[in-house]
């Protein structure tokens, strides 16, 4: 395929005669051998299977080759060979899901009811083979009872080789429960099969907590055995043990094997190939300290090769993995970028409109459906239209060719392209006007092909009927356009981190290894936040060697400025321009900088429960590690050790989990076990969550002889001391009996709470979630941003993270943040609100409804005290127009005049 | 088709239900073409005039998605 021909019409894939197994739908639908992966898929351009292609497996057909309008299918392409020159390498693989055909107890490969949660996703999608609605796969009856089966090629040494924790698989799988019983309504019964439920990620226990409250999801803590199809019915029978340890049967309709992740084996020999290392689970070799990384100098990786993870996680990988990669290369940045030369722009202001109208007929995928001369001859009897005309293809190389020399010729100065979308096609053509040397914004395009040609063509006299309709709107709405300017704006080179713990630290230090000037303050003394409290990673590494590493780097990079027992008292101006005001014992000065990055951290909980305070035999998991690296005698001599964890964390007023207490207990209960074998060491947890390869610490201490003991919310341990005896009465899950045990320290795993910073809050205009953290731009694509402009988010403000996600975290904001510094210019839209002061009643609505902080109240001037819109910050919503009470404020391109314009020319009868 | 179909003005958010409306092309599913489009920036600029405009230029009904 020829992809620079290719339209995406896809005439090719309606006669395509070969249906083939669509992989994307996984295996639930058909495709043709030409298709397209997906409809979404960017950019739209189809390709050949050429396994499956008639014509490329046995030398006949070529139907596709016929039908194929502008002559893009090439059967001749060979798969090429390119030599790049680069500077670095990331590597994104990604993972493949394990397949469950080798597990014959659970009937994957004979049953068609049990399939895994990858195609489920499929029939939950709504461009999915079913549209959304569940269907049983064997014989299209909606199921009542759906059960999920979690752990299945994750954490399981016996039927297969994937010792670690998936880490994702909780997750979706609760959603997916949620989401189908959404679709179903109430009456579908779904049950979720599992070990632990690991909802560590940000707002996930939440999440869990109204799945099974709200939503009446069912969690049973059980690992089913064995799947028994009952004969003819479709049904399926499970057999389980409850945690009372009775046998239990019960039968669904459907079963989903909530499937892990695993590296590919091609994977494998590419990483032999490159000369870099892996991890017992096959996963890339990073450490806590570099975690984006690879064992061999500049090639890095992000993804789920790195580590089982979520996309949240995996996007803040990447964005970590591009820092890396820039800081490396940032002395050759720009030096291969070439400048675009720019035809002078004509001045048509207050010019009569003289309108050209093009209609393209996409080959036939409009013209074979809309009557294209019909239209072109209506356009031309319309108001101000000056010329229309039809285009086979507007969008190739001689049609735009034509349009410039058109817009020369007949003098036009507004344009109107009845095509396919604006949103794909917009920018192409605003570019010709651009060439034309026509303002981008006399421009209108209205959609009849997506929207009229592909979802009407069964009726060709409507669908001609409503192209005129969408034409005479376009042409009335560009009628009223006027040439929009870009404002053009400096944006300060200068980069502002605040907070001097791991994640800050690691931000100003990538920002200045890219070359700008970072301001770096901390309200403490000293640098290191709470690390300064840890005594070694999940891997092993010692904190404070490599802490002392880390501030030793901060302190003799010139281009970082360091500003100890420093806070924010003020910050003004916006992307690109901000004067914050720095606060040192008295001492106030002004800064410039560009970009902010929130690095601000959180705290360690106090617990009031267990009886924290009465007796320095209970401590926190932060007084375990301070005995640690102090290498107090006295740890060596305990006979018994216990943690409880889950203190304040997961729990109604805090429900959320702190993600690294249970990592960091059985850490502290491995190392105390090494420093005496003989100790009695117990741990009370209510799920662990050793997610990803941290699992295989988890199995570590079990082989050592910790013991771990479950309890429930509602019946938690109790912690006493009586005569000089420190005991801890728990419920054993497996006995269902109370324990008493006698141990000498009881280390309490504390919740990790945010520093809720209002005051910076305000300052920046970002909003706190319910539990005091900051909330990002976007869950899952926008982690490492503020939906405000300029400002960035790392480390634990937004979230609990070991060091690893902190530095990846705090990588990932200054790679979002150079994103900005690099362009050293930004440029407005055109289309963005503008105040007509002089109507402006100074009401204030619009300054306190948009969410962008566009608007504020004009300083000085004739029209002091009124609203101006900073065109810097404006997205162009129209919230603000929309709740103007004067009338006074006008979206560029979207004004009122201009909407009302087009319903007014909707229904023209002709 | 019946004979009297009514005439539905739509008011679509670029970002997403335009988007969506562009997808239903893709995948070629097929609906009533009574409907006319406005493509606008956000729902946040959808004002109560225009509805009412709608209704008096002769829609039956108006839909805002976004």
């Amino acid at each position: 395929m020829d992809e620079s021909k290719c339209i995406a019409c896809g005439a090719c894939t309606e006669k395509c005669p070969k249906k083939v197994v669509d992989t994307y739908n996984a295996g639930l639908a058909k495709r043709k051998a030409i298709y397209v992966e997906y409809p979404q898929a960017v950019p739209l351009k189809y390709r050949i299977d050429p396994e499956e292609c008639i014509y490329l497996t046995k030398g006949k057909c070529g139907t596709c080759k016929k039908k194929c309008p502008v002559d893009a299918i090439d059967y001749d392409q060979k798969p090429e060979n390119v030599t790049l020159d680069v500077g670095s390498v990331i590597l994104a693989p990604g993972f493949e899901p394990f397949s469950p055909a080798g597990l014959d107890n659970y009937q994957y490969a004979s049953h068609p009811n049990v399939v895994t949660a990858l195609e489920f996703e499929r029939l939950l999608s709504a461009s999915g083979p079913t549209h959304g609605h569940v269907a049983r796969p064997s014989d299209g009856k909606d199921p009542k009872k759906i059960a999920w089966f979690q752990c299945v090629g994750s954490r399981d040494m016996n039927r297969c080789d994937n010792a670690y924790c998936s880490s994702v698989c909780c997750m979706y799988a609760i959603k997916e429960a949620v989401i189908a019983k959404e679709h179903a309504g109430d009456d579908l019964d779904c049950s979720i099969f599992f070990m632990d439920m690991r909802t560590h990620g940000k707002e996930f226990e939440r999440f869990y907590d109204n799945a099974k409250n709200k939503s009446g999801v069912k969690f049973i803590r059980s690992r089913v055995h064995t799947i028994t199809p009952l004969q003819d019915t479709g049904d399926l029978e499970l057999r389980y043990v409850t945690e009372d340890g009775a046998l239990k049967t019960d039968v669904f309709d459907m079963v989903v094997l909530s499937v892990g992740m695993q590296i590919p084996a091609e994977l494998v020999s590419l990483s032999n190939k490159l000369g870099i290392n892996l991890t017992p689970g096959n996963f890339c070799d990073t450490g806590t300290f570099t975690p984006v990384e690879t064992s061999r100098p500049g090639i890095f990786v992000s993804g789920a090769f790195q580590g089982p993870k979520d996309i949240p996680q995996a996007v803040v990988d990447s964005s970590a993995a591009s820092a890396a990669a820039a800081e490396l290369l940032s002395g050759v940045r720009n030096t291969r970028t070439k400048e675009k030369e720019l035809v002078p722009e004509m001045n048509v202001l207050g010019d009569r409109p003289k309108i050209g109208v093009f209609i393209c007929q996409c080959g036939i995928n409009i013209a074979g459906v809309v009557n294209v001369p019909k239209v072109v001859e209506y356009a031309a009897s319309l108001p101000y239209v000056e010329f229309a005309t039809d285009k086979l293809f507007a969008c190739s190389q001689d049609a735009q060719d034509s349009m410039v020399d058109l817009i020369a010729e007949k003098g036009l100065n507004r344009i109107v392209m009845a095509a396919c979308t604006p949103k794909t096609h917009e920018p192409l053509f605003q570019e010709t006007l651009t060439n034309a040397g026509l303002n981008k914004y006399l421009f209108e395009m209205t959609n009849i092909r997506n929207q009229n040609s592909w979802v009407h063509k069964n009726n060709p006299e409507l669908a001609t009927e409503k192209a005129k309709d969408l034409v005479r709107m376009a042409i009335a709405k560009v009628a009223m356009q006027e040439p929009l300017k870009e404002t053009e704006l400096d944006v300060n080179q200068t980069a502002l981190v605040i907070g001097g713990g791991i994640a800050g630290m690691a931000s100003a230090s990538s920002l200045a290894k890219q070359g700008y000037t970072t301001h770096l303050v901390e309200k403490g003394s000293r640098l290191g936040g709470q690390a300064n409290n840890l005594f070694h990673t999940a891997k092993g590494e010692s904190i404070p060697e490599k802490l002392a590493e880390m501030v030793k780097d901060i302190e003799s990079n010139d281009r970082i400025k360091l500003h100890l027992n420093t806070e924010l008292s003020n910050v003004d101006g916006f992307v690109g321009n901000f004067v914050s005001t720095l606060s040192s014992n008295g001492n106030e000065e002004t800064l410039d900088h560009g970009i902010a990055v929130v690095a601000t951290g959180a705290s360690p909980y106090t617990p009031s429960e267990y009886s924290y305070g009465s007796d320095d035999r209970i401590i926190t998991s932060l007084d375990l590690d301070k005995k640690l690296m102090a290498g107090d005698p006295a740890l060596k001599k305990l006979n018994g050790a216990l943690f409880i964890q889950c203190v304040g964390s997961r729990e109604p007023e805090r429900m959320y989990c702190s993600r690294v207490c249970c990592t960091h207990s059985i850490e502290n209960a491995i190392e105390l076990k090494e420093i005496n074998p003989d100790m009695n060491v117990y741990v009370l947890y209510r799920d662990i969550r050793t997610y990803g390869e941290k699992e295989l610490l988890y199995k570590k201490a079990r082989q050592l002889g910790v013991i771990f003991i479950r309890f429930s919310i509602d019946n938690k341990p109790v912690v006493k001391t009586e005569n000089g005896k420190l005991t801890v009465t728990v419920t054993d899950h497996v006995l269902q009996l109370p324990m008493e045990l006698e141990v000498d320290l009881v280390t309490l795993a504390t919740a990790i709470i945010p520093n809720t910073d209002e005051k910076l809050a305000n300052f920046f205009k970002v909003a706190i979630n319910q539990d005091g953290f900051f909330i990002e731009k976007h869950a899952k694509l926008g982690p490492s941003e503020f939906p405000t402009d300029g400002v960035y988010l790392c480390g634990m403000a937004h979230y609990p993270k070991p060091i690893d996600e902190s530095i990846a975290h705090a990588k990932a904001a200054a790679a979002r943040a150079v994103t900005l510094l690099a362009r050293q210019k930004i440029f407005s839209s055109g289309t963005i609100a503008q105040v007509d002061q002089a109507n402006c009643a100074a009401c204030g609505v619009c300054v306190s409804i948009c969410p962008y902080s566009a608007p504020s109240y004009a300083e000085k001037g004739r029209f002091a005290g009124k609203a101006e819109v900073n065109p810097a910050l404006c997205k162009g919503c129209g919230l603000c127009v929309a709740s103007c009470r004067s009338g006074a404020i006008h979206l560029k391109g979207f004004d009122t005049d201009q909407i009302l314009t087009q319903i007014f020319e909707m229904d023209e009868a002709v | 088709m019946a004979e009297k179909e009514p005439k539905i003005l739509s008011f679509l958010c670029n970002w997403c239900s335009y988007g969506a409306a562009d997808l239903a092309g893709v995948s070629r599913m097929e609906y009533p073409s009574n409907i006319r489009v406005i493509r606008i920036p956000c729902t946040g600029r959808m004002s109560v005039k225009f509805i009412l405009a709608a209704f008096r230029q002769g829609a039956d009904a108006v839909w805002v998605s976004g």
